[in-house]
Order: C-alpha cells, then sequence, then structure tokens
C-alpha cells in the first residue's frame, strides 16, 4: 500500500501533473481509521451534545407548531389574499435547492470522472436527503386540509373515483420531488454498504454490530460483490443524473407554468437548476469546513476540495447573476408592462430590501472567489457560503412573495408580513436538518472510504504522476 | 331568555355559581331563598340544581325554540298534514315590507322550510326596485342569537324572567296608578306604519294627559320644513330622474339613504347606456363622496357650510342672462358652475335639483325656488300627498328630558330607539331617564338605554310580524311574517295595542281593519290580493298642485364663498350615517360591520376622512389617531385620508363606538370593545350633521384600520402603476367618443393574437355569461350583501380583514383618479369571471376546480385540498380561502347560538370547510333550480328567467345574467354591445364576464377628466394585432402607437 507524501501546494494546477486527492501521507487503513473513528468513539464530544440538543428542541418546536398548524389551520401563518404562498413554499424551494448538491456530487460529477468528488460525496448526499426531508414537510402541511394530503397521489381510489390533474405542475411536483429523494436515498444507501460493512467489522459494540449488519446486507467484499456493485453504482448515478436537473425544472415549472408576471417565465427552469447547485454548494461549504475541522478531515478533504467548491459558487454565482439580469431583459424586451412593472417593483418596491439582499448574497459575494486568497481561506469560504444561503433563501422569497404581492389587478395588491409561527417553522427546519445531520455524524461513515481509497494511488512510487492515469 | 346569552362566560363550575342564570333559577324554584346560598338545601339538592343548571346550556334551551324552527329535531318524518303548498326543500317567496333605516321598502321574501333567508328588493311596487346593504342584511338579525329573548323585570340587582302574561298584570297595576296619564311619557321613533300611530292614538285616547315624544338620531326634518317655507305645505318630492336630461344633487347621498334612493338609482341609470338614447348628465356638488359623486359628470367638493354660498351663488347666475364660455384659464369652480347654469337654463323642464337634509331649510327653500324656475316641478320632480300618518302633537327628545329633570313624569317607555347611545351631548337624556320611576324599553336588542329600564321587552323583528307603512310614494303596504316571533316579541303595533289595553290586540287584526280604513277594502279575496302583492295596488299619493310662496327669503350667503379655500382653522366636522351602521342600529349586525364602505373599503370602524391637503394642514397622517375638539368635548378617532372630501371638511360616520350593541357591535360589560369611536359627545341639537369651529389635532399614536384595498399604503412606483392600469382595467369614454367609435374600449389594450395550447371547448347548449355596466354601476354594495346572504359567505373579523383575507365572493373595486384634491372615482364589481380558459383549473393537482359543459367554473369543495395555486394563478384573485375555521369562527357564540345563527344559511349552498377555497358560482344553485323547474315543465328555459343575486339586488339593473348562446338575454346582447370588454383579455382566458365601458357626459365646455388618461394605456409599442376582432390584422398596420382618437377617425 502506497502513501501520498505532503506537496507544498495542492490547489496549484501544474499542467501534466495533478495534485494529488489525500494528502498528509495517509494510506489506506489510516483513512478507515480516520472515518470509521467517529462513528466508534465511546463518547462523542460535548459540541456534539449542545448541537444536537439545540436542533432537537428546534425540530420539536417544528412538530409542535405543525401541530399547532393542522388544529387552527394555515392561517397561522402570514398568507393572505393575493400572497397565497408565503415562507412554507419559500421554504420547500429553499430546501430543495439544498439538496442538490449532493445527487449533483455524487452523480454528475461521478459520470464525469471527477474523482476528487469522493471525499465529499457522503457528506452532500446526507445532506441532500436530509434537506429534502425538511423540503418534504413544508408542502405536506401547507395545504388546506392537510389530512388528505394523499390525494396527491395517483392512487386508485373509490372515493374520488378520478385521477388527478396531470396538466398540474404541482403533480409534476410530487412525481419530481418523491422521485429524486427514493433515488437519492438509494444511491445515498448503496454507496454506503461497503463502508457500512467496515464499521460492522470493526465495531465491538454488540448493538452496533448487529445494526451496521442488518445495514451492510451481508456484503463481504468478494470481487464479485465489487462487481456487481460498481456496475449498479454508476447504472443508479446514470438514472440519478438526469434527475438532478428534472427536480428543479420542475420546481421551477411551479412558477413558470403560471400565468403571473414574475413567475410565468421560461428562464426559470436553467436559472432554478444553478440557483440550486450554487445553493447546494454553498451548504456543502457550511457544514463541511467546520466538519474537517472538528473531525480531523483535512487531509481528505483539503484545501483543494474547496476550492473546487468556491469555484462552482462562483461559476453558479454568476450564473444566477446572469438570470437575475436577464429576467430584466426580458421583461423590458417583451414589451408586456404587467410584466416590466413587476421586476421594477422588485427591484424598488416595497421588496426591495429582499431584492438587494438576494443580489448582494448571491451575485456581488462569490465574486470573492476569483481571488485565490479566498477560495483557499477556509474561514472567509464560510462567512460567504452563510451569505449565499441567505441570499438563496431570499431569491425564492423574491420570486414567490413579491410577484405575487402585486399582480394585475391593483386592487387586491397586498403586502405579506409573516407571523411568529412562519419564522418558527423555519428555524424547527433547521432543527430537523442538523438533528439529522448529527445523528448521521455520530453513525454512519462521513467520508466514502471505499471510494476516496479508490482514487489513491496504490503501489506506485510517483503518486502524482500515478494520479493522472486513475 | 337574558340568561342564554351570557352562557358562554361560563368558564368552571366556580363561576357557575355566580351567574345570574343560577340565581334565577334558585329564584323560580326557591323564592325564598332567593339572592343568598340556599340555605336550608340539602347538599344533595344542591348538586341537582348545578348539574340542572348546567344542562339549562346543553339541552333545554333547544326546547324553547318555537315550533317553527325545526332544527334541534333529528326527525326525519314528513309533515303529518303537509302545509297548503308547502314543498319541503323547496322555497317560496312572500311580499312583504319593511321600515328600515328611516325608509320603507317593499320587499320580497324568499322563505326556505319556515324560516326567511333572503330579501330582496319587490320589484313590482315602484320604491322596490333593487335593494340596499340594509335590506340584504336584515335577515341576520333575525337569528342574531344577541337579540332579545324574553321579558326580563330588573328590581335592583336583581332580574327576573317574565311573561308577557305577567307583564300585562304589572301593567294593569301602573296604569291604574297612572289613571289618565299625566305622568307617563312615550318616546318613539318617526314610523310611516298606520297601524303603529293606530295604537298610539289608541294609547293617547287611554292616557289622554300622556304625551308622545318622537326622537330619530338621523332626519330628514330640514327638508320637510324646506319644503314647508317653500309651499306652505307638506307635501312630499317624488322625483323622477327618467325624465330628466340636467340632475343636480346638492350634499346629499342621493342614490344611497335618501327614501327612495334606490327608485332614483333606477331612473338615473336608464339613462345612462349612450347606445339606448340620450344621456343625462349629473352635477354633484358635496361635502363628502357618496355615490352621487362617483357617478357624475361633474362633481366639485363644497364644506357643508358653504352650500348655501353656491345655493346663492347659483340663484343669481339664474337670474341673469344667457352665459358664455368659460375662458380657458377659468377656475374649475367657475367653469362648473358657469356650465351648469347653461344646462340648467337650456333644459328648463328637463332638469332638476335635488338637495340633502344636511342644508338648513332656507336652502332647501331656494332650492325648491330654482327648481320652480327651471321649470322642474311637475315635470321632474311631483310633489305628492304621502298622507304620512300620524298620531297627534309629538314632543322632542329635548322637552322629554326636562320633564324627566323636572320630575312631572314618572313612567316613560321607550319604543325601539336608543337615546341613550344617540342623544346629543346637551341633552343628557340617559341621566334624566334613570329618574323616572317606572322605565319599560320595548325594542329589538339591548342596548345603551335598556341598560337603566327596570322592563326589558321583546321586539319582533319585521320578517315576523304583521304590519303596514306608507311607502315613499304614498302607496299602502303591507307586511306578513314569514316565521313565528322566535323569542316571544310583538310588533310595535302590538305592544302599544297592550299598553293601550286595546280589545284588538292580535297585529294582524289590527292591521286588517286599519288597511280597511287606510284603502277602503273589505273583502276577503281584496285583502289576500294585497297581503300577496304586499301592497295595496292603486294607492298612492296624489299630486298636488302647489305654489311656491312669494316670502321665500333669500340666501344671505356670500356668493364667492364656496369658491375659496377655506383657511386653515376653518374646519367642519360633518356627521353621516354610517354606511354599515346607519344610527347604530345595525352596529350588531356583522355582515353590514364588514361590508367594505365604497368610497374608504373600510370595515369594522367609522373614521375621520379627511382631504389629504386638509390633513397635510392639519398635521394628520393616515391611520393616526386624531383628537377632535368641539365645545369642550373631545373623541379620538383614527384618520383615514379620502381624496374628493371637501377641503376644511372633515367626517365622521355615526353608529359606532356602542358600548351595549352585543358581542359584534361591542358590549363593553363583557370585555367586548365596541367598534369604531361614538362620535355622540360633539353632537348638539342644533349641530346634529353639521359641526362647526372643530379643533383637530394629532395624538402620534397610530390605529390599525382594517381596509379590504389599498391594506397598505402605496409607494410612487405602485401609484404610477396603477395610474397606468386602471384605464385599461376601467374603461371609460365620454359620450362623444362614444358616438366616433362605439368600440373604442375594445381597442383599449393590444396584444398578439390569442392562441390556446390546446382546442378549446364549444360550448352548443347553454352558456352562462355575465355583463356588468359600468356606466350604471354606483357602487352602493347592495350586491357584495346580496351575495353573502345567498352564498353562506362567512365574515371574518376586523383581524382576519386587515391581513388581507376578506371573504367577500363579489368585491367592488374602487379606483381614484386625478387629483387628490378634487378626484374622480370609479367603481368595478369583480367576481370570478369564470374565465372560458380558466387558469385556476389548469393548475389544481387534485382537478377540483374544473369546467362545466355549460361553461362554468365550478369548484369542488370537497375534493379541494387547499394548495391554493389556483388562487395565485387567478388574475382577478375572486378566489377565497378558508384561512381558518370560518364557521365554527364565532366563537362567540355557544352550541345552541351558533345553531341559531346557522339557520340564516341558504342551505342550497355547501358551507365551507377550513382549508377550502371558494369563490363566485354565478349563483349555479339559482341556474340548477331554473333547469329542473323548466325540464319538469318541459319548456325552454326563459331568456332572462335566471337571476344571480347580485344581479337581483342591483337597483340599476347593472348587472345581468344568462344564456350566452341565447340572443334574447340581456348579458348575451350586452356582450354584443361595442361598449363590451373583457377585462385582462389580453391573457387569453377568454373570461364569460364582460364590462360595458363606462360613458361619461361632460359638459362641452368642461374638460373631461379622462382625456389625459384616455392617452395612457395600452400604446406601449409591440402592437401586432388586436386578438378579440376579425378586422385585427387590417389594424395592424396603422394601429401602432396610434392613440385611440386618432385610429378611430382612421376608421371612420
Amino acid at each position: 500500500m502506497a502513501t501520498v507524501d505532503e506537496v507544498a501546494d495542492i490547489t496549484l494546477e501544474t499542467p501534466g501533473k495533478r495534485a494529488p486527492l489525500v494528502t498528509g501521507g495517509l494510506t489506506f487503513s489510516s483513512i478507515t481509521e480516520i472515518v470509521a473513528g467517529v462513528p466508534e468513539q465511546e463518547k462523542p464530544p460535548l459540541a456534539w451534545y449542545i448541537g444536537f440538543s439545540v436542533s432537537v428542541a428546534a425540530m420539536g418546536m417544528l412538530f409542535a407548531l405543525i401541530g399547532y398548524l393542522v388544529f387552527t389551520g394555515v392561517g397561522v401563518w402570514g398568507n393572505n389574499v393575493p400572497v397565497y404562498w408565503g415562507w412554507p413554499i419559500v421554504n420547500f424551494v429553499f430546501w430543495v435547492g439544498i439538496g442538490h448538491a449532493g445527487t449533483l456530487i455524487s452523480a454528475i460529477l461521478c459520470i464525469f470522472r471527477q474523482n476528487w468528488r469522493t471525499s465529499i460525496n457522503r457528506f452532500a448526499e446526507a445532506m441532500t436527503i436530509f434537506a429534502v426531508c425538511c423540503a418534504g414537510i413544508f408542502p405536506a402541511v401547507h395545504i388546506g386540509r392537510v389530512w388528505v394530503f394523499y390525494w396527491l397521489f395517483p392512487y386508485p381510489s373509490l372515493y374520488l373515483n378520478m385521477w388527478p390533474n396531470f396538466r398540474s405542475p404541482l403533480l409534476w411536483d410530487v412525481f419530481a420531488v418523491s422521485t429524486y429523494a427514493t433515488v437519492s436515498i438509494l444511491f445515498w444507501y448503496m454507496g454506503m454498504i461497503p463502508d457500512l460493512a467496515t464499521l460492522r467489522d470493526r465495531t465491538k459494540s454488540r448493538v452496533h454490530q448487529i445494526g451496521y449488519s442488518i445495514a451492510a446486507l451481508g456484503w463481504t467484499g468478494s470481487a464479485r460483490q465489487w462487481s456487481r456493485y460498481e456496475k449498479a453504482y454508476i447504472l443508479l448515478a446514470a438514472l440519478a443524473a438526469p434527475l438532478v436537473l428534472s427536480v428543479h425544472t420542475i420546481v421551477s415549472f411551479d412558477f413558470a407554468v403560471s400565468q403571473l408576471p414574475g413567475w410565468h417565465t421560461t428562464i426559470f427552469p436553467p436559472y432554478f437548476v444553478a440557483g440550486a447547485v450554487f445553493s447546494g454548494f454553498g451548504m456543502v461549504l457550511t457544514l463541511i469546513v467546520p466538519a474537517r475541522e472538528w473531525f480531523g478531515l483535512k487531509d481528505l478533504v483539503t484545501t483543494r476540495h474547496l476550492e473546487n467548491i468556491c469555484k462552482i459558487l462562483l461559476a453558479t454565482g454568476s450564473m444566477v447573476g446572469y438570470a437575475y439580469a436577464m429576467e430584466f431583459f426580458m421583461a423590458w424586451y417583451s414589451g408586456v408592462p404587467n410584466e416590466q412593472f413587476t421586476f421594477l417593483n422588485r427591484a424598488f418596491g416595497p421588496y426591495y430590501w429582499a431584492y438587494w439582499t438576494m443580489v448582494t448574497c448571491n451575485v456581488v459575494v462569490p465574486q470573492i472567489f476569483w481571488f485565490k486568497k479566498c477560495r483557499t481561506t477556509p474561514w472567509i469560504m464560510f462567512v460567504a457560503s452563510i451569505f449565499v444561503n441567505i441570499g438563496m433563501w431570499f431569491e425564492r422569497f423574491v420570486i414567490t412573495v413579491t410577484s405575487l404581492s402585486r399582480d394585475f389587478l391593483p386592487s387586491s395588491w397586498g403586502y405579506f408580513e409573516p407571523t411568529w409561527v412562519d419564522i418558527g417553522m423555519f428555524v424547527g427546519s433547521f432543527g430537523l436538518f442538523f438533528t439529522l445531520f448529527l445523528l448521521f455524524l455520530r453513525f454512519m461513515p462521513m467520508v466514502a472510504m471505499a471510494e476516496v481509497k479508490s482514487v489513491m494511488p496504490h503501489g506506485e512510487h510517483d503518486p502524482i504522476a500515478e494520479a493522472d492515469h486513475v | 331568555m337574558k340568561s342564554d346569552s351570557q352562557k358562554n362566560y361560563w368558564r368552571s363550575l366556580d363561576e357557575l355559581e355566580n351567574t345570574p342564570e343560577f340565581e334565577q333559577f334558585l329564584h323560580r324554584e326557591f323564592p325564598v331563598a332567593a339572592s343568598e346560598f340556599p340555605e336550608g338545601v340539602s347538599r344533595r339538592r344542591w348538586m341537582q340544581l348545578m348539574g340542572a343548571s348546567l344542562s339549562l346550556g346543553a339541552g333545554v334551551v333547544g326546547c324553547d325554540f318555537p315550533k317553527a324552527l325545526r332544527f334541534p329535531e333529528e326527525t326525519i318524518a314528513p309533515f303529518a298534514v303537509r302545509p297548503e303548498n308547502r314543498v319541503p326543500g323547496k322555497t317560496e317567496k312572500f311580499a312583504s315590507t319593511l321600515e328600515i333605516a328611516g325608509s320603507v321598502r317593499p320587499v320580497v321574501v324568499t322563505s326556505y322550510d319556515g324560516r326567511p333567508i333572503k330579501v330582496d328588493g319587490n320589484a313590482e311596487h315602484p320604491e322596490g326596485q333593487g335593494s340596499d346593504q340594509y335590506i340584504q342584511a336584515t335577515v341576520l338579525e333575525v337569528y342574531d342569537p344577541d337579540r332579545l329573548r324574553g321579558l326580563t323585570e330588573f328590581k335592583g340587582e336583581e332580574h327576573f324572567d317574565r311573561s308577557w302574561d305577567e307583564f300585562e298584570i304589572s301593567w294593569k297595576n301602573v296604569a291604574e296608578e297612572l289613571g289618565a296619564g299625566g305622568k307617563l311619557a312615550v318616546l318613539t321613533q318617526g314610523s310611516a306604519s298606520p297601524s303603529y300611530q293606530d295604537s298610539l292614538q289608541k294609547l293617547r285616547q287611554r292616557f289622554p294627559q300622556a304625551k308622545v315624544y318622537q326622537y330619530d338620531s338621523i332626519t330628514r326634518d330640514s327638508e320637510a320644513a324646506g319644503v314647508q317655507a317653500a309651499f306652505g305645505q307638506s307635501v312630499t318630492p317624488k322625483y323622477h330622474l327618467d325624465k330628466a336630461d340636467v340632475i343636480v344633487v346638492i350634499d346629499e347621498d342621493f342614490f344611497g339613504m335618501h327614501p327612495t334612493g334606490q327608485r332614483n338609482s333606477k331612473e338615473f341609470a336608464v339613462r345612462r347606456a349612450p347606445e339606448e338614447g340620450e344621456m343625462n348628465r349629473l352635477y354633484v356638488v358635496e361635502s363628502q363622496f357618496t355615490t352621487a359623486g362617483l357617478a357624475a359628470d361633474h362633481r366639485i367638493a363644497v364644506p357643508a357650510t358653504r352650500i348655501a354660498s353656491f345655493v346663492a351663488d347659483l340663484e343669481a347666475r339664474m337670474a341673469g342672462g344667457e352665459v358664455a364660455e368659460p375662458a380657458e384659464d377659468a377656475d374649475r369652480h367657475e367653469k362648473f358652475i358657469i356650465a351648469l347654469v347653461d344646462d340648467l337654463k337650456k333644459h328648463q323642464g328637463k332638469a332638476v335639483i335635488a338637495v340633502g337634509p344636511r342644508q338648513p331649510a332656507e336652502v332647501q327653500a331656494a332650492v325648491w325656488k330654482l327648481n320652480q324656475q327651471i321649470g322642474a316641478i311637475g315635470a321632474t320632480v311631483e310633489l305628492i300627498d304621502a298622507a304620512l300618518p300620524t298620531s297627534g302633537e309629538v314632543g322632542t327628545l329635548e322637552e322629554l328630558t326636562t320633564q324627566l329633570n323636572g320630575g312631572s313624569i314618572d313612567t316613560v317607555i321607550v319604543i325601539s330607539g336608543n337615546p341613550g347611545y344617540d342623544a346629543p351631548a346637551n341633552v343628557p337624556f340617559s341621566d334624566a331617564f334613570k329618574k323616572a320611576k317606572r322605565r319599560l324599553f320595548f325594542g329589538y336588542y339591548n342596548n345603551e338605554t335598556s341598560v337603566d329600564a327596570d322592563w326589558v321587552l321583546p321586539e319582533a323583528h319585521g320578517l315576523e310580524s304583521w304590519g303596514d307603512y306608507v311607502a315613499a310614494d304614498g302607496s299602502y303596504c303591507l307586511a306578513q311574517p314569514l316565521i313565528e316571533t322566535i323569542f316571544h316579541g310583538l310588533s310595535k303595533t302590538e305592544f302599544v295595542a297592550l299598553l293601550a289595553g286595546a280589545e284588538e290586540k292580535d297585529g294582524r287584526t289590527i292591521v286588517r281593519r286599519v288597511a280597511k280604513d287606510r284603502v277602503g277594502y273589505a273583502t276577503e279575496s281584496v285583502w289576500k290580493k294585497m297581503v300577496h302583492d304586499g301592497f295595496a295596488g292603486g294607492v298612492a299619493g296624489k299630486t298636488q298642485s302647489v305654489q311656491l310662496a312669494d316670502n321665500i327669503a333669500a340666501l344671505t350667503a356670500e356668493k364667492g364663498a364656496w369658491k375659496q379655500r377655506p383657511a386653515k382653522d376653518e374646519v367642519e366636522l360633518v356627521l353621516t350615517p354610517g354606511t354599515s351602521t346607519y344610527d347604530g342600529r345595525f352596529a350588531n349586525n356583522c355582515w353590514l360591520q364588514e361590508l367594505p364602505d365604497t368610497l374608504t373599503k373600510l370595515t369594522w370602524d367609522n373614521a375621520l376622512l379627511v382631504n389629504p391637503t386638509t390633513a397635510e394642514a392639519l398635521g394628520l397622517k393616515q391611520g393616526i389617531l386624531a383628537t377632535i375638539t368641539s365645545g369642550g368635548a373631545s373623541i379620538d378617532a383614527p384618520v383615514y385620508l379620502m381624496p374628493g372630501l371637501a377641503l376644511g371638511t372633515i367626517s365622521l360616520a355615526l353608529g359606532y363606538g356602542r358600548t351595549h350593541a352585543g358581542k359584534v357591535g361591542g358590549e363593553v360589560a363583557i370585555g367586548i370593545d365596541p367598534v369604531g369611536v361614538d362620535v355622540g359627545k360633539l353632537r348638539r341639537s342644533d349641530a346634529m350633521s353639521v359641526v362647526t369651529g372643530v379643533q383637530v389635532k394629532s395624538t402620534g399614536k397610530s390605529y390599525l384600520l382594517a381596509t379590504t384595498q389599498d391594506h397598505h399604503s402605496i409607494d410612487k412606483i405602485g401609484l404610477a402603476e396603477i395610474a397606468r392600469r386602471i384605464p385599461t382595467l376601467v374603461r371609460e369614454g365620454t359620450v362623444e367618443e362614444f358616438k366616433h367609435h362605439p368600440d373604442f374600449a375594445q381597442h383599449v389594450v393590444h396584444h398578439p393574437p390569442l392562441e390556446s395550447l390546446w382546442t378549446e371547448a364549444s360550448y352548443d347548449g347553454h352558456a352562462w355569461g355575465m355583463s356588468i355596466d359600468l356606466s350604471k354601476c354606483l357602487g352602493c354594495n347592495a350586491c357584495v350583501v346580496a351575495c353573502q346572504a345567498e352564498n353562506n359567505v362567512p365574515i371574518v373579523g376586523k383581524e382576519q380583514v386587515s391581513k388581507g383575507r376578506e371573504m367577500h365572493w363579489l368585491r367592488i373595486d374602487r379606483y381614484f383618479a386625478g387629483d387628490p384634491e378634487d378626484p374622480v372615482a370609479v367603481t368595478q364589481p369583480v367576481t370570478c369571471h369564470h374565465c372560458e380558459n380558466a387558469p385556476c383549473e389548469q393548475v389544481c393537482p387534485v382537478a377540483a376546480t374544473v369546467h362545466s359543459d355549460e361553461g362554468l367554473n365550478d369548484m369542488i369543495y370537497n375534493r379541494c385540498i387547499g394548495t391554493r395555486y389556483c388562487g395565485n394563478n387567478c388574475p382577478y384573485k375572486v378566489r377565497r380561502f378558508n384561512f381558518l375555521d370560518y364557521r365554527a369562527s364565532d366563537y362567540r357564540f355557544e352550541e345552541s347560538n351558533r345553531q341559531l345563527a346557522e339557520l340564516v344559511f341558504n342551505p342550497e349552498v355547501t358551507v365551507r370547510n377550513r382549508g377550502v377555497m371558494e369563490k363566485c358560482t354565478y349563483c349555479v344553485q339559482r341556474i340548477q333550480n331554473t333547469k329542473i323547474d323548466a325540464r319538469r315543465d318541459r319548456r325552454a328555459i326563459g331568456a332572462n328567467e335566471i337571476k344571480t343575486a347580485c344581479q337581483e339586488a342591483c337597483s340599476t339593473s347593472a348587472i345581468q345574467f344568462g344564456d350566452l348562446n341565447n340572443p334574447e338575454n340581456n348579458a348575451s346582447k350586452n356582450h354584443k354591445n361595442p361598449r363590451a370588454y373583457a377585462m385582462l383579455a389580453e391573457l387569453n382566458i377568454k373570461p364569460r364576464t364582460k364590462y360595458l365601458a363606462r360613458i361619461r357626459n361632460p359638459h362641452p365646455w368642461l374638460a373631461d377628466p379622462f382625456v389625459e388618461l384616455e392617452h395612457i394605456p395600452g400604446h406601449e409599442g409591440h402592437v401586432e394585432t388586436d386578438g378579440e376582432h376579425a378586422h385585427d390584422h387590417e389594424h395592424a398596420d396603422h394601429e401602432e402607437h396610434a392613440p385611440a382618437k386618432t385610429e378611430s377617425k382612421a376608421a371612420q
């Protein structure tokens, strides 16, 4: 088994040579030690307990508020006429967007053989699934009669005696999000099987052993299993790749297919996908910068990884910025006065603060990543990633609320004000997200050990030259 | 039972011990142990009592309802003997008459299984055209749990439930004591009921020394005085606006509060469709903004105290010779009056001037003189002898108060009024009332007067009792009960007959006798016909030949004053009848409280209306509390900036700030805040509607006003956009424009050809559609309440309205244009447009809103899961969502009370669940009923047979509905009218509701305020074709960037 020597600057791109993906002289066994060591700890660090209790408390608030909501009605939110959709839908799109990065990293980067993805894909996929969980809650409880949410699904029912309306984008949304959630979970779980087997083999606790055994599905690591596994994995990746594009495209249809000025625009699918990748990577960055610090993963998730993420943020942030500009251009070019007003109103109307927050966070802030210093300094990128998260929430707020608040008839114009329940549920959704995420960190291998090992040089003396052939 | 209404304050058994109920229960069971803890009662018996009084709340109340109310019985058995002509589940209509808000209104009441659920105007009667908000909402009061439920006698701190028999015995003793009744006073409200006046006469006969006093918070006394001064006799004007080419309305709510407001509206609107003949021209001079001002061709705002100056000026100019066209740079006022004089002179015998009751008798008389001069009398206005009934001389409230204070009265009977609340500040009635030894109150609700009475007696609702009334045109109208009195009430007539100890105590007997005297009808068949029709045919006030008195004093007001801007500190406060509350009597009616005022769109409050310019001068801002001081008294009221109010005029509506109105209007004793502000402290008997010398200053405190439009203040961008959009939404033109280019309204918005994504359905059977003529809509609000009553539309309360969650299926959009100091306003009723390409239908994931094969956009409530996507995609924003459980949101009510309140529901319309979307259905239940009837009778549906609730309520016939495939149908004809346009048609949604453009008829000398706006809309370029017309492509070339007018000439 070979090791990789430290390279002075792994972010330096030398033509003909590639920087190693794993640094710090890590070996196959030391990677296992590091990664498996986290769930194998007797007790997690105090910080975990603190974080976990805060998250669980927030999650408890979320469910308590959902209970209140179900018993009282959606009037507990600030939604009104004309803003029939308020924060819940904003939060839904926000979380779905975040849930984008995971599958993108695993599936698309896998197909394109972007081997650097291996250190972060498990992490990102977990994030995806938990974000989709958060996202799924909002549309479900958002409807007026929560107790019949299942009418959205096309199931043979004697009571309804009909299919749902297949022309409705909301129905497409149901399919898109549920498919995405299913495939993401499958993909994540399948990718984790070899690592779960590793944990199973290493653990000394009987309880853990049983748990991991069940989860590992009898993985032995035989060549035959590996062969099947690799095929299945690449097939799932191929299946998941279009979903990455489809899910947010269809989420964007919720808006684009309507005829509301500010929603009814063909730019939405690519714009939403870019925005989703942007927000997803933003969240990956928010999570991974502290995680690699706390769990000693700096050699696995190297500066190069972070730099790549920053580059993606810069690219997608600029795409989003282009989309913002293009919306204005199209509004002007279309000559439709209502459309023109909507955009003027966004930037200079009563919600101008939301619009400019969005532009600052999503377009201006990522521009710092033109500078290498910013791409390689963790605290800077962490701060920037927080801005990205905020900005992307505001993007959805701007799209949903400002468009609705002033549509065709001025007599029906309104203004949306959130209630404490709106705020509580949004905060609570972070509680749910972090609860799940902290549980994942505690019990699951957070880095895909097997995959990382597969992209490490083995049996060669010149790791850098070798890396090119991997 | 008074106790019922208090039941919901029981929180626990501990509290229960102290309830009056329980004490009452003890009184009844153990008179000896009356007001203390039941000594000598075993603990076991105590527990039984507790149990019994608890169950009182749950069940016994149910038994209390009369037979006609069948709700507590869960029987499915049919009538053993079915009443004649009664088909269970089928509605029946009965003609009746209501005396409501100061006027007599012939009505038709819809009854369902023995309970009235809807009231509309009786179109057979000339005064029964359409309806107004009060008529539409009155049915809610029949089932108001707060209404008086029985007789209560108060003795010190205790009170006892009594029956009418008990009262009669008690009254007999009192009557004996009173003897000839010198110490008896009766305070009543003005009433045009001959039977009631007859009973009062009987009472006077029994107690010859007794005195009858009359007090109304809102009167038209100055009108009567003006007529008296002008003609030396008491006659009633009867306007014929359909014969008038020029109508001048001076400081008068001519189409609203006027006793013949609905007939005025109808006759005015008949001449507002340019294709049907020559249009009339309406000039309005007013201090307030009324529906007349809204409909006016020319309106000018003048403070109420300067109206006299205007009339004097007009008089002087009319006395002069012909007038010449004013100079281009003449001021607005000058131009206005010159054009007006010109019109009046040119339309001799075809013009009329009306002046409102706020103006003093001398102004009224001067206007009659002018009417004589322009040949109006006998042509456009008749003076008739309405033969209003009277019981003899009546005293005033001041006199009564003085008498009471002097101690010369020991028994006072208040009959359905509320002077304890609405007496002017200089008449301390409440204090005086308390000094009387016996205080009887007879009324519909507990109120600020009844709290001081020692007998509180329940009045029956107009729909529960026999009655007769003389309508404004002098015709004799009958009222018949639609339901047995729910809570032991008597009609006023019956009550006074009882007091008088008359032989005839039954309302029907009295009315029948009076009717016979009145119209000379005797036979049963004639009586039956009269009851059936609701009025006596052929009986109407005779036209009087009148002679103008020659001693009419000339107006002394300075002629130029009305044109000048008032000084900064010269502020007059005008007190207007509340459009929702009138004088406060409707304060507990939640439909009315939540009804947005036509101009302010304000609900659940009265506000201090101030012109923005005046507000700036006074340092007032929208939504802050201002202190208004006059004569040492002051009140705080929230400010609402109202464009179009006269400068220097501030205005407040009467009828708010009730402290004992009920659980809707405010009941301070149980912690329910009053709605709005009581202005009583600023009123004096010599200044009942206009208070001068008022100081106003801001307190700086803010106040939440719940409006249904402009929920929040609009920024500059928004305002500019609204100004751009209004002309495309509410399309207007002048008669001239219409003559040159009748379909100008269809060329306001241009768009590319409209193509649908899919094959569109064709409608070969029925195709339901609606048309709304904006030229005729006055924004009177009757349709809004009618829709609410018909379709069980819930109320949501002030807080929800302020959040923008009002539920009205039909709303009236109101837009202002022009200078805020002197704007024009337009109204536009908006309901679901039933688009053929309905955007809402495409986006509903569960197909809860779908199209019928007759083109209705149907809402399937039980399939709706409440995604609200349809609402987002509806460009008209007419969809209403049940954000909370508004059905049960009457948390104020106990279960039994809620059951009572639910009796008002129309059983043909589903009551919607929480979490469900709802909207206008085009009254689909009415369509279905007619279809069923037609099919059963094997006939075709009549061309105009189906009427929606809003259409039926509309006095001006602005709303038409029917089968667009039937060429005979009015809506179908209107859709082909060149004025017809579809709002937002450019979205290719193909709405089934079309508006007819509003046409104004300005004097040629006066610049049309809309000319400038006319050029703003829709010509932003990129005009390809006009997709609404076949001749699109011919227009394509020269239409580009061409303003409508040039284009119209080119087309000619």
